[in-house]
């Protein structure tokens, strides 16, 4: 059983700063989600919320619970929810730049058993050649894509029962992008892992998760399955822009404002 | 110009650097871990050296200085956990005057428990005979090593040196440099980032208490005294030399200056008297203004 819920979250930061204003979610176990949203919603206030990283911004949980398999882990620091099997991958490709890739891999994998190590990493080699090839390189020096294809080798190295991953669609090509999602499905299958993606391209996610939530302004406005919510016009008007029928030859120069209440 | 005389100056120059190299390592090596500069470290020095006088009147030396490695380990854990593990995340210049204020500290407190006079290792007061470690001394074809710098070069050096592979190789040595970089990304990855910083501090007042011990006269020299606080400042300019951030870097760093002070002794100090003192702080200067990155620091990774 590997499965989060998030009842009713308010997440401050510096005390004043109200990003999350009540949000509720869940993945059950072996299931894959994702939080859309435009900038500013409070996507990754949540990512950091669930991996008990928020002290490290200032942050702290006004209310609301989290909860992973079954254990309530709102006052939990970062290194006992990842004890719990959860991996976050943050934002903006948080590698160790001035390690090797092998370095890198060594860092996230240090709680293994060095045959387990091996074994897993001989695993991501193969899955990832280039990554491969680019062993000795120091991580900074790898492409957008490298690095998101080594963030995810890191992930697996600490085998993880639920994962989360913000934003790795973040400044890489259509090409790389769908690249990329398409990894992580594989892996979640042949894993048999929690996914928790959190993006702003919702076309991409759309791919390869069951269940969507739409986060707003520190809320959550639409909740549904993929499908429910590529058929649901609003959803499909206010997040995926360009890609309504039509495409932008027909979008709307001024968009009228929805409410969302 | 007495060749013999040349070959012994260059390598007792070389083993009192090493003895600032292994006290500026420390040093670095949290700068590197927490971007701290720890103004504190004459101080760590101090204490070490102190550390092991109380210990030497009950055993004998080497013992002592074995015995007060595990204490200086606590101090600096203790240090990190009371001072600067509660400011982390703020402003680095609260940090930096929290360093500053923790040196006034120690230093009062050491003149409270040791008193102001200068001590002698293994002798409670003047009428007993100061102890030292085996006397290594020795002399060939004309050149004289002292018993202080061949303790340094079997000592110090090897240990500044493993300090570098274990950094490079070993499992900690990675996961100290993934939490130098981000402490936040390396929580993320599930490693106890708090407790490697720790560790890190605890290895600085190790390696300080090491070096400060035979400046304290562990070997022969001068006791271990409030001067010793002026002499733990020679670890800015080696720091500042080596790079900063790059623990080879302070090695080598200590070195170079240990030589260069050795030669300044010998040629230039009855020319310029005082000269050799203000020279490895010429040299800061020259480093900040030619080579601010230093011999060996760190060139920042910009993917364009």
């Amino acid at each position: 059983m590997a499965e989060i819920s998030v009842e009713n979250l308010k997440v401050v930061y510096r005390g004043v700063i109200l990003a999350l204003q009540g949000v509720s979610m869940r993945a059950r176990a072996g299931e894959a989600i994702a939080l859309l949203g435009p900038n500013g919603a409070g996507k990754s206030t949540l990512v950091r919320a669930i991996s008990g990283l928020l002290p490290q911004y200032d942050g702290r949980i006004l209310d609301g619970k989290i909860v992973i398999n079954g254990q309530e882990t709102n006052h939990l620091p970062a290194l006992k929810v990842a004890e719990l099997g959860l991996t976050a991958i943050l934002e903006g490709r948080p590698i160790f730049r001035y390690l090797t890739v092998l370095e890198n891999l060594r860092a996230a994998g240090h709680k293994l058993t060095p045959q387990r190590q091996k074994e897993l990493t001989e695993e991501i080699f193969a899955r990832f050649p280039r990554i491969y090839e680019r062993r000795f390189e120091q991580g900074g020096y790898l492409s957008g894509g490298e690095q998101q294809m080594l963030l995810l080798g890191m992930a697996l190295l600490t085998e993880p029962r639920i994962l989360v991953v913000d934003e790795p669609s973040l400044g890489l090509s259509p090409k790389l992008t769908d690249e990329v999602m398409r990894v992580l499905d594989e892996l979640r299958r042949e894993k048999g892992l929690t996914l928790v993606l959190v993006e702003q391209n919702a076309r991409a996610a759309f791919s390869i998760v069951e269940r969507v939530y739409v986060v707003e302004q520190g809320r959550v406005v639409f909740e549904g399955t993929a499908q429910e919510a590529q058929a649901d016009a609003d959803v499909m008007e206010f997040y995926l822009g360009g890609a309504v029928a039509g495409g932008f030859a027909e979008a709307k120069r001024y968009r009228r404002r929805k409410r969302w209440v | 110009m007495d060749l013999a005389l040349v070959i012994q100056t260059a390598i007792n120059g070389v083993a009192n650097g090493a003895l600032y190299a292994v006290i500026a390592a420390g040093f670095v090596l949290v700068y590197r871990a927490t971007s701290v500069v720890n103004f504190a470290i004459a101080e760590f020095l101090l204490i070490g050296a102190y550390l092991t006088y109380t210990m030497s009147l009950f055993f004998p030396l080497l013992v002592a200085l074995l015995l007060a490695l595990p204490l200086a380990f606590a101090f600096g854990v203790l240090v990190e956990r009371g001072f600067v593990r509660p400011l982390l995340g703020r402003n680095v210049v609260a940090v930096i005057m929290a360093t500053i204020g923790l040196a006034a500290t120690l230093d009062g407190a050491s003149l409270l428990i040791w008193g102001p006079d200068q001590k002698a290792m293994g002798a409670a007061d003047v009428s007993q005979l100061p102890k030292e470690m085996p006397n290594l001394a020795f002399s060939l074809g004309g050149v004289f090593l002292s018993s202080k710098a061949v303790w340094s070069l079997v000592l110090a050096l090897p240990l500044t040196i493993l300090l570098i592979l274990a950094l490079r190789y070993s499992r900690y040595g990675v996961l100290l440099r993934a939490v130098s970089e981000s402490e936040t990304a390396a929580l993320a990855m599930g490693i106890h980032a708090p407790r490697v910083v720790a560790v890190t501090w605890g290895i600085s007042a190790v390696m300080a208490t090491i070096g400060g011990a035979f400046l304290a006269g562990a070997a022969g020299g001068g006791g271990p005294g409030h001067h010793l606080i002026l002499l733990g400042l020679i670890v800015f300019p080696v720091a500042i030399l080596g790079g900063f951030d790059s623990v080879p870097g302070a090695l080598v760093a200590g070195l170079i200056i240990g030589f260069i002070e050795a030669f300044s002794q010998l040629y230039l100090e009855s020319l310029l008297p005082g000269i050799t003192q203000a020279i490895p702080f010429l040299i800061v200067l020259l480093v900040l203004l030619f080579r601010p990155y230093g011999l060996l620091g760190q060139h920042r990774i910009e993917r364009v």
